[in-house]
C-alpha cells in the first residue's frame, strides 16, 4: 500500500539503506540506477558476495575437478558469472553446476531436500520433522517411566516409521 | 500514448478495500509461487525475441486456464499505469523497470494477478483481505494445477521448481502477511527509553522459525506507516504446508501480542492516544501540502484509532482507499497528467481533505 520511491529520482525504490552512525539512525530509499551511481552495495551484489564467501571451500570440495571452468552448454552461463550475478541462465545450470548448486542451496535453505508438490500431481513427502521425532521420544521415556509398555510400544513403533520416511523419495 | 480504455480495474472493486479476519492488525494474505517452462531460458540468458515468444504462449496459456483474467502487456501502458499496477502490488519494482517484452494477468478485483517474464516465467499471486491463509492457498494452488496442465514447468524431483533465484528453487513458494502494528512499533519511551519496542522481538522470534520481516513492498522494502510484512525464506527442505503452519502459529502470537500492547497503551494514558488519533484526522481535514509519508503516518494512526474506537469520523475502507489512491501512480492517472512531486503534495492533500470531508 505505501509507495516506494526512490529518494533522488522518480523510479520506484528497490534499495533500501539503514546507517546506525553514533546512536543516529538514517534512512535512505533508491532505485536500481541511483544505487549503481552511489556505490551502494545491492540485494544481487550481497548475494554476490554470499556466493563469493565460501568460494575457499568450495574449491577445496571441487578440487581437482573442472568447476571454475563449467559452462552450461544450453544457455552458455559460466559458472563464474552465475556467481557473479546470482541468477541462473536456465534450468539447465542446475545440472551442469549440481554439485556447487547443492551446496549453495544448503546454505540458503539449510536444507537441500525437496518437500512439495508435483506439477504433474502427486507429491513429495517432506522429511520427518525433528520436532516430531523429539516428541515422540520425549513421550516415549514418560511411557516407560510410568511403565505403560502398550504406549511406549505404539511410541517406538511411530519413531521407527518417522526415521524410515526418506523425505526425498517419491509419494506412492 | 494513452490507450483507449483504461485496462486497469477501478479502485472501488479492490480487493484490498474489503473486510477480512483479524483485520485489526492483519491487512492482508497473500500467496506466491515462482514458476518456468521448459524450453525457454531464464530472463538472464533471453534469446533475441526469446521473451516476446514467452509472453505471447503464456499470455495464451493463461487465457485457457482462467478465461476471465485480464492481460496487460506492460509496453502498452502508460508509465502511470504501471505505476498503479506498482501501487496495488499487482507488479513488482522491477517488473514496472524492466525492459523486455513483460506483461500481467489480472481478476477484475486485483487479487489475483500472473506476473509473466518477471524474474521468473511466471509469479503466481493471490491476495486476500485480513488473515485468509486457506483460502490464498487454495487459489494459487488451483491456478497453478491448471497451468501446469498446460504448460510444462521446469522441475526435479531432487530440487523441486527450478527457478532463476536459488533462495525460491523448490517450492518456489512465499507465504506473507502484511500486517499493522502500530503498538509493538511505539518505542517505550515513557520509562526513561529502555527496553527495546515489541517489533523487535518480533523479528527476532521471526527469524528462527525461518520468516522474515520487512517493509511493506517485500524483498528489502522499508516499513512505513508501521506496515510490515511477515513472510517464509526457506523453499527447500521445508514443504508448503509446514512454511504454512509455521507462519499461522508465529501470526496467532503476533497479532495477541499488539492486541495486548494496544491495550496496555489505551490503559496507560488513553488521552495521550486519543491526542495523537484526532491530531492525525485535524491535520490531514486541512492540511494544504502533503508527502505521502506524512500521509501515511496519519492514516495509519487514524486506522489505529478506528480499530480501538477511539474516533468514528471514518471507516477502514475510506482509509485503506486513501492509502492506495493517494500514492503517485494514483495520482497521475487521475489528474490524466504528469505531476511534479511538489504538484503531487498538492494534489494529495486536496484528496485527502475532499474524502474524509464526505466521509
Amino acid at each position: 500500500m505505501p509507495p516506494g520511491r526512490c529518494d533522488r529520482c522518480e523510479n520506484p525504490a528497490t534499495v533500501h539503506l539503514t546507517e546506525i552512525k553514533g546512536g543516529h539512525k538514517s534512512e535512505r530509499h533508491l532505485c536500481e540506477k541511483c544505487a549503481a551511481s552511489l556505490h551502494v552495495p545491492t540485494a544481487s551484489k550481497e548475494l554476490a558476495k554470499l556466493l563469493k564467501s565460501f568460494e575457499p571451500a568450495m574449491a577445496l570440495a571441487t578440487q581437482g575437478s573442472a568447476a571454475p571452468g563449467l559452462t552450461c552448454p544450453e544457455c552458455g552461463m559460466t559458472y563464474a558469472e552465475f556467481r557473479q550475478s546470482g541468477r541462473f541462465g536456465c534450468a539447465r545450470d542446475y545440472e551442469v553446476f549440481a554439485e556447487q548448486v547443492g551446496k549453495l542451496l544448503h546454505k540458503i535453505h539449510g536444507g537441500t531436500r525437496y518437500a512439495g508438490k508435483r506439477p504433474g500431481g502427486g507429491a513429495v513427502k517432506p522429511p520427518p520433522s525433528r520436532d516430531e521425532l523429539l516428541r515422540a521420544r520425549a513421550q516415549l521415556d514418560q511411557a516407560v517411566r510410568a511403565e505403560n509398555y502398550e504406549e511406549a510400544a505404539r511410541l517406538r513403533d511411530q519413531i521407527r516409521r518417522l526415521n524410515e520416511e526418506p523425505g526425498g523419495g517419491p509419494a506412492p | 500514448m494513452t490507450p483507449p480504455r483504461d485496462p486497469l480495474p477501478p479502485l472501488a472493486e479492490l480487493w484490498m478495500l474489503k473486510d477480512g479476519a483479524d483485520q485489526d492488525v492483519v491487512v492482508s494474505s497473500r500467496m506466491r509461487l515462482a514458476r518456468n517452462v521448459q524450453g525457454f531460458r531464464f530472463r538472464a540468458r533471453f534469446r533475441p525475441d526469446e521473451a516476446e515468444r514467452l509472453e505471447r504462449h503464456l499470455r495464451g496459456a493463461l487465457k485457457a486456464a482462467r478465461p476471465e483474467l485480464q492481460y496487460a502487456s506492460l509496453k502498452d501502458l502508460t508509465s502511470a499505469q504501471r505505476d498503479v499496477l506498482f501501487e496495488r502490488h499487482m507488479v513488482s519494482a522491477e517488473h514496472v523497470q524492466e525492459g523486455h517484452a513483460r506483461g500481467v494477468g489480472f481478476s477484475a478485483d486485483g487479487a489475483v494477478s500472473v506476473m509473466v517474464n518477471e524474474e521468473d516465467h511466471l509469479r503466481l499471486q493471490v491476495f486476500a483481505p485480513g488473515l485468509d491463509l486457506p483460502r490464498v492457498d487454495a487459489e494459487v494452488n488451483t491456478l497453478d494445477d491448471r497451468l501446469a496442465a498446460l504448460v510444462p514447468f521446469s522441475y526435479s524431483d531432487t530440487w523441486g521448481y527450478l527457478t532463476s533465484c536459488p533462495t525460491n528453487t523448490g517450492t518456489g513458494l512465499r507465504v506473507s502477511v502484511m500486517l499493522h502494528l502500530p503498538a509493538l512499533s511505539f518505542r517505550p519511551e515513557a520509562k526513561g527509553g529502555q527496553g527495546e519496542p515489541g517489533i523487535v522481538k518480533v523479528s527476532k522470534a521471526a527469524q528462527k522459525l525461518g520468516l522474515t520481516v520487512r517493509g511493506t513492498h517485500g524483498e528489502s522494502s522499508r516499513a512505513e506507516g508501521d506496515f510490515y510484512q511477515v513472510s517464509n525464506q526457506v523453499t527447500l527442505g521445508r514443504s508448503p504446508e509446514q512454511a504454512l503452519s509455521d507462519l499461522a502459529a508465529m501470526l496467532t502470537q503476533v497479532v495477541d501480542y499488539e492486541r495486548n500492547s494496544r491495550a496496555i497503551l489505551v490503559k496507560e494514558d488513553k488521552t495521550r492516544l486519543e491526542d495523537v488519533v484526532w491530531r492525525a484526522w485535524a491535520t490531514l481535514r486541512h492540511a494544504r501540502r502533503m508527502s505521502s509519508r506524512e500521509a501515511l503516518a496519519h492514516l495509519s494512526a487514524l486506522r489505529l484509532g478506528t480499530c480501538l474506537q477511539l474516533i468514528d469520523t471514518v471507516s477502514l475502507r475510506t482509509l485503506h482507499t486513501l492509502m492506495v489512491a493517494m500514492q503517485p501512480g494514483h495520482l497521475q492517472q487521475a489528474a490524466g497528467r504528469e505531476l511534479r512531486p511538489q504538484e503531487r503534495d498538492v494534489v494529495r492533500a486536496q484528496l485527502i481533505r475532499d474524502t474524509l470531508g464526505a466521509a
